[in-house]
């Protein structure tokens, strides 16, 4: 049996009123990958996922799932799960009721019930609490319930829209790992929503960016990660993201505030303004570098983190402890030229450079 | 001595005295009625009115028993609040449903005009029903009564019913669509059972309007159809008032409200301010 799962949108367009909240989405999902839509919040991420969830109708566009066109389709004929943010539990069932629920609409033998029932309870560890109702659990608990009620009918798609938000840090991070073994167990395809790029980063195996109803950019972590394609994903990945710094280039020489700096090779841009995406942790201290002011500096913990004027600007730069300095203090800077990441000043769009 | 406990004793005495006052203005005339029944006719009329009497059962007996015995029209009552109740809802839940959820053509103006229907003062409706009644037939029948006291609760209780499904999660309603339910199936197993209280505080007001509604039941009702609230007038003629067996009566007929009062007492309380608390935290 050739997995299943692959979902397609082609041209998607949808409008709330006059706001268009979704346009021109175009994307593809790989059977059992674990995908995830990553932008801040209002970029439309939610709608898209309820577009395939068909909890809402595109105003343009087709979605197909298998190659199947399911654009106008009911959910219930979907074949799809989701876990709601807010979990949507049945408050007047227990926990045994909220996962057997779909099983029942979906008139099972009722003699499989109570063993798919514990099965899928067991999966999320929550198997001991089948007679509680969900007002009786934590936050935790409550969302592994919903989890449960999502995989006891083994779907075809399991959508999840910020499943980890109303869970505190250090479960967070417990529940990330375990999802992940999930869906790897589970062997379906997942699509994941969320704000938080660490979360993305972490879990999926590719991710569309989202901003302002669009996708910029589509790619496995590594690749958004390492080769933004434009000024405002490379401004968005990375905490914090990278430094955007106006710039000019002539040839192979770019200036910088008044300072030049040889590239490896010619870019091939034609000489003017470009954007210069700089990350924190790949600027060093260089006394024969470009000279800016510790504005601030905030302890990460493991690192240090220098807020340094150049110019009108701050730029953020990671450090280890030793190199701390004082406020005030001029601090001299430099980069590896294969480190920068260049952007067309009018476009936005990367320009390669090495 | 604390301050703040001080504080708080008097504000729980406070509280206690305007409770009781309030309970008291409440709760006069039902004592006074009770005494009154307790009377001979001839006691009632004394006056001053006598503190020490020979208290007697006997009114209660000929209220049930006598020549204007009210049992067949308490029966009557129990039949029509009961059939009006239960149409009200099986009518009402649904149509609540649809207001609450569905997208309906003019569902702004149908809302307002179930809503306006409440504010044409009853007296005024009184003999258009009677014609109307009269053409069809229906005059002194259950079945006119029932539908005549459903033009009144319907309304109301859609009213009513709206604004407890308003307050269920609409990702309630979509999970369950998601795992397959049908609309009549997720207003069965998600909606109704969230609503218990909403319903329950519903059958309350609908079946005590239905059962102490007085006007229509005088005017649309005669020998076949005499709710317990026009039987007891039997008690108030020209000549006189029997005033004993009048209050014996009317404590009798008030019995299954005070049940059902104290029976749903939690359910009501629930209802209230379930809807009231969730409504205000959303806010
Ligand atoms: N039902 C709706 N009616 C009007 N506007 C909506 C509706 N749903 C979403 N929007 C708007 O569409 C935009 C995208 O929303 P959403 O997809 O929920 O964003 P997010 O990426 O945070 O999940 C937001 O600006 C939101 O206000
Ligand atoms: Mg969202």
């Amino acid at each position: 049996m050739s997995p299943k799962g692959r979902v397609s949108l082609r041209g998607i367009r949808k409008e709330f009123g006059r706001f268009v909240a979704l346009d021109d989405i175009d994307l593809d999902i790989e059977p059992v990958e674990f995908f995830a839509l990553l932008g801040p919040s209002g970029s439309g991420k939610t709608t898209t996922l309820r577009l395939v969830a068909g909890l809402d109708t595109p105003d343009e566009g087709t979605l197909t799932v298998d190659g199947v066109d399911v654009t106008f389709a009911p959910p219930g004929e979907r074949d799809v799960a989701m876990v709601f943010q807010n979990y949507a539990l049945y408050p007047h069932m227990t926990v045994r009721d909220n996962i057997a629920f779909p099983l029942k609409m979906a008139k099972a033998p009722a003699s499989s019930i109570d063993e798919l029932v514990r099965e899928a309870a067991a999966k999320v560890r929550i198997d001991h609490l089948l007679h509680r109702r969900p007002g009786q659990l934590s936050g935790g608990q409550q969302q592994r319930c919903a989890l449960a009620r999502a995989i006891v009918r083994k779907p075809k798609l399991f959508l999840l829209d910020e499943p980890l938000s109303n869970l505190d840090a250090q479960l967070r991070l417990e529940t990330r790992v375990e999802l992940k073994k999930l869906q790897r167990n589970l062997n379906v395809t997942a699509i994941y929503v969320t704000h938080d790029q660490e979360e993305a980063m972490t879990l999926a195996d590719r991710m569309a960016i989202f901003l302002e109803g669009t996708i910029k950019q589509i790619g496995t972590p590594a690749e958004v990660f390492d080769h933004p394609n434009c000024v405002e994903v490379a401004a968005f990945i990375g905490s914090p993201p990278m430094n955007i710094i106006p710039a000019a280039l002539n040839g192979r020489t770019l200036t910088i505030e008044g300072h030049s700096v040889a590239l490896h090779r010619d870019p091939g841009h034609p000489p003017g303004p470009v954007i210069v995406g700089i990350r924190p942790g790949s600027l060093r201290i260089d006394p024969e570098g470009i000279p800016t002011q510790l504005y601030l500096q905030e302890n990460m913990g493991e690192t240090w983190l220098l807020n340094l004027k150049l110019g009108e600007m701050i730029v953020k730069m990671r450090v280890a402890h030793s190199e701390r300095s004082a406020e005030g203090e001029t601090v001299p800077i430099s980069f590896a030229p294969g480190a920068i990441h260049l952007f067309d000043a009018e476009t936005g769009l990367r320009v390669q450079v090495n | 001595m604390n301050v703040y406990r001080h504080a708080r004793l008097l504000r729980t005495i406070v509280l206690m005295i305007v409770t009781g006052a309030l309970l008291l203005v409440w709760v006069l005339p039902l004592i006074w009625a009770f005494v009154v029944s307790l009377k001979s006719e001839r006691e009632v009329l004394a006056y001053p009115p006598s503190v020490v009497f020979e208290p007697t059962w006997s009114n209660y007996v000929d209220a049930l028993f006598g020549s204007f015995s009210i049992v067949d029209s308490l029966l009557t009552s129990t039949i029509v609040a009961t059939a009006t109740t239960v149409l009200t809802i099986a009518l009402a839940v649904p149509a609540a449903y649809a207001f609450a959820r569905l997208r309906l053509p003019a569902k702004r103006p149908l809302g307002f005009y179930t809503l306006a229907t409440q504010m044409v003062p009853p007296v005024g409706l009184v003999i258009p029903y009677f014609l109307i009644l009269n053409r069809l037939s229906w005059l002194d029948t259950y079945h006119g009564m029932v539908i005549v006291y459903l033009t009144f609760s319907l309304p109301f209780a859609i009213w009513l019913m709206v604004s407890y499904m308003e307050d269920i999660p609409w990702e309630m309603e979509e999970a369950a669509f998601l795992d397959r339910a049908s609309r009549l199936q997720t207003l069965w197993h998600i909606v109704i059972p969230q609503v218990r209280g909403g319903i329950a505080v519903t059958v309350i007001f609908v079946f005590l309007n239905a059962w102490n509604e007085f006007l229509f039941a005088v005017q649309l009702g005669g020998n076949t159809v005499r709710p317990v609230t026009v039987a007891m007038y039997n008690f108030v003629s020209v000549e006189q008032t029997l005033w004993a067996k009048l209050s014996a009566a009317a404590l009798v007929a008030m019995l299954p409200v005070v049940i059902i009062g104290i029976a749903a007492q939690r359910q009501i309380v629930k209802g209230l301010t379930v809807g009231a608390v969730k409504g205000g935290a959303r806010k």
